[in-house]
């Protein structure tokens, strides 16, 4: 005996199961098309794939993407720690002197950096960067990338320091330590791990941006420069250009691409869990 | 409101950095207004009311990118919608225990997916899609309503771009509604269920109770929405063309720079034109994330208390 309520109810919960699981089928096919098309590319190109360079658009031969390869992981890892040292240390300006209008300024807007849309950021560095230096170069897109990740690392980082409780802050005191011995004997060693992965997933997320980069490192794709003043590439420039163009060989260079940046897009978010995981034992 | 002058020195060594983040940040605003007073002096209000992309000619008219823009966004917002209020509903009532943890883990993962790779997969896999099984058939049967009235020739479209964004601003948004959801205090499901209401009913109730903070979570997914470069690049299908049909390859504001700009500098007014056009989806975007925001503050006092 079924009232309509309890019909109702049963319907209801088999609308949000199914839509709820709807709505994470594009996780999964996004993450299954990218394997099948990409690894088809890196086995046919094989390891040159990872030091090789792009070929002309007609060739045979499918290369490699080398230089994006390196461009990424050196503009990311160059600007990683501009990012992190401007990030913590507004943070702890505006955690532990909140009450001041410079901490409530540099909050107010360390979070609407957020909303700035990146492209937007990308044609202010042009303007600023590019054009004065005459050409594009790492160092415009290692401020580019430092400017759209600042919000991120902020907010890990206010978090992380307020997840300490303030019987922590009251301890140090009541035994005079000053503030920023508070800060650096105490509350940066317990929330250490949280801030370890607020760096981690802030590494993930400049890794992929591409419409930061796409009027700062220019698309220097015959070889790697290390030379910061020189232009480079990235891989999600790498994709987002080869995917527009006619040529096939760049379209499945562009999977392939693809298959690397969520591979190691996926290595980083696994590790964050793990790291997770062992703070709450 | 320093105990000694540690602190003092301490705070002070701090302001230098904090500094630099002001700066920047009013540093970018003149900077873009700057850049795009020159078009908008020259153009006057022509420019936001006009459909034309003419750099040989030097004439522009940037109404089709920035109406692509609120469309696209529009779609983007009301999928994500569809998707995203039972998705938090679904992890915070009615699974429990491990399920919740991985089904979060699975929505923080997508929503930290690189957004290229949402590009190639809703260029490659989602149009060809979108194309055969909704546009088609749509246009077939029901062309007579002009959102639908013309042939989708390619896939690219608006209504392509709103979907691919909408699939990508799903779990942001789903995390925001669910984090506003699961902050509703528990007297109020204790007493929807004290009087016997099934998980529906109390459902529906607390669901009216954090409508505010789904009214905030929809402007920021706005916002987001409106500021997505790669994805709405690679699907609207790039074309300077203002149309009642959302099938027509068009341009959003993001889109048309990714595109021109890089030619831009060619011509006199092109990139004062298109900074004009970036300061117009700034500003949309910084007031609308502040009103969510400050919508999203308000509730948090009013109920979470």
């Amino acid at each position: 005996m079924y009232s309509s309520r309890r019909i109702k109810d049963r319907l209801f919960i088999a609308f949000i199961a199914s839509v709820s699981i709807l709505s994470l089928v594009p996780l999964f096919h996004i993450m299954i098309a990218i394997a099948v098309n990409g690894v088809q590319v890196i086995a046919k190109a094989g390891l040159r794939f990872f030091t090789d360079t792009p070929p002309a658009p007609l060739s045979r031969d499918v290369g490699g993407i080398a230089p994006a390869l390196f461009g990424s992981f050196y503009i990311t890892l160059v600007s990683l720690p501009i990012t992190v040292v401007l990030a913590l240390l507004a943070s702890i300006l505006s955690t532990e002197f909140p009450s001041n209008i410079i901490s409530r300024a540099v909050d107010v807007l360390s979070r609407s950096l957020a909303s700035v849309p990146t492209i937007v950021v990308s044609m202010v560095v042009y303007t600023t960067v590019v054009v004065p230096m005459r050409g594009f170069s790492a160092l415009a897109g290692v401020i580019a990338l430092s400017l759209i990740s600042l919000p991120y690392a902020y907010t890990a980082f206010s978090t992380a320091l307020r997840s300490v409780p303030q019987i922590y802050r009251e301890a140090a005191y009541s035994i005079g330590m000053d503030r920023w011995r508070t800060v650096r004997r105490v509350l940066l060693p317990v929330s250490r791990r949280i801030i370890v992965t607020g760096i981690l997933m802030v590494f993930a997320r400049a890794m992929g941006e591409t419409a930061a980069l796409l009027f700062t490192v220019g698309r220097y794709r015959m070889g790697i420069n290390i030379d910061i003043r020189a232009p480079t590439d990235a891989i999600p420039l790498l994709i987002f250009d080869f995917i527009t163009t006619p040529f096939k060989l760049y379209q499945e260079i562009a999977w392939g691409a693809a298959l690397v940046l969520l591979a190691a897009y996926l290595a980083i978010f696994v590790s964050v869990k793990v790291a997770v995981k062992e703070v709450r034992l | 409101m320093f105990k000694s002058k540690h602190d003092r020195l301490f705070f002070i060594s701090l302001l230098p950095t904090s500094i630099t983040i002001i700066g920047l940040l009013i540093l970018f605003l003149i900077i873009l207004v700057f850049h795009a007073s020159t078009s908008i002096g020259v153009f006057g209000l022509k420019l936001f009311i006009e459909s034309i992309w003419n750099p040989e000619n030097e004439m522009y008219g940037i109404l089709p990118p920035i109406i692509g823009t609120f469309i696209a966004s529009g779609i983007a917002v009301a999928v994500s919608l569809f998707f995203s209020i039972p998705l938090s509903v679904f992890t915070v009532e009615f699974i429990r225990g491990r399920t919740r943890e991985l089904v979060s883990s699975l929505i923080e993962l997508m929503s930290g997916i690189p957004t290229v790779i949402y590009a190639i997969w809703s260029l490659n896999t989602l149009a060809p899609y979108l194309k055969t099984y909704v546009m088609e058939p749509l246009y077939e049967y029901l062309s007579f309503i002009p959102l639908f009235s013309c042939k989708p020739v390619t896939g690219l479209s608006v209504f392509t771009a709103g979907i691919a964004i909408g699939i990508a601003i799903t779990p942001y948004m789903a995390m925001l509604i669910a984090e506003s959801y699961r902050s509703i205090p528990i007297v109020y499901r204790e007493g929807c269920l004290s009087i016997g209401a099934t998980r529906y009913e109390t459902t529906k109730i607390l669901l009216s109770l954090s409508k505010p903070a789904i009214v905030a979570s929809t402007v920021l997914g706005f916002a987001r929405a409106a500021g997505e470069t790669t994805i709405a690049a690679v699907t609207v299908g790039n074309s300077m063309s203002l149309s009642w049909c959302l099938f027509a390859p068009s341009y959003t504001v993001p889109a048309i720079i990714a595109s021109q700009y890089a030619n831009a500098g060619l011509y006199v007014y092109a990139e004062s034109v298109l900074h004009a056009s970036a300061m117009v989806i700034l500003i949309a975007t910084l007031i609308l994330s502040f009103i969510g925001l400050k919508i999203l503050d308000e509730w948090r006092r009013r109920v979470v208390v």
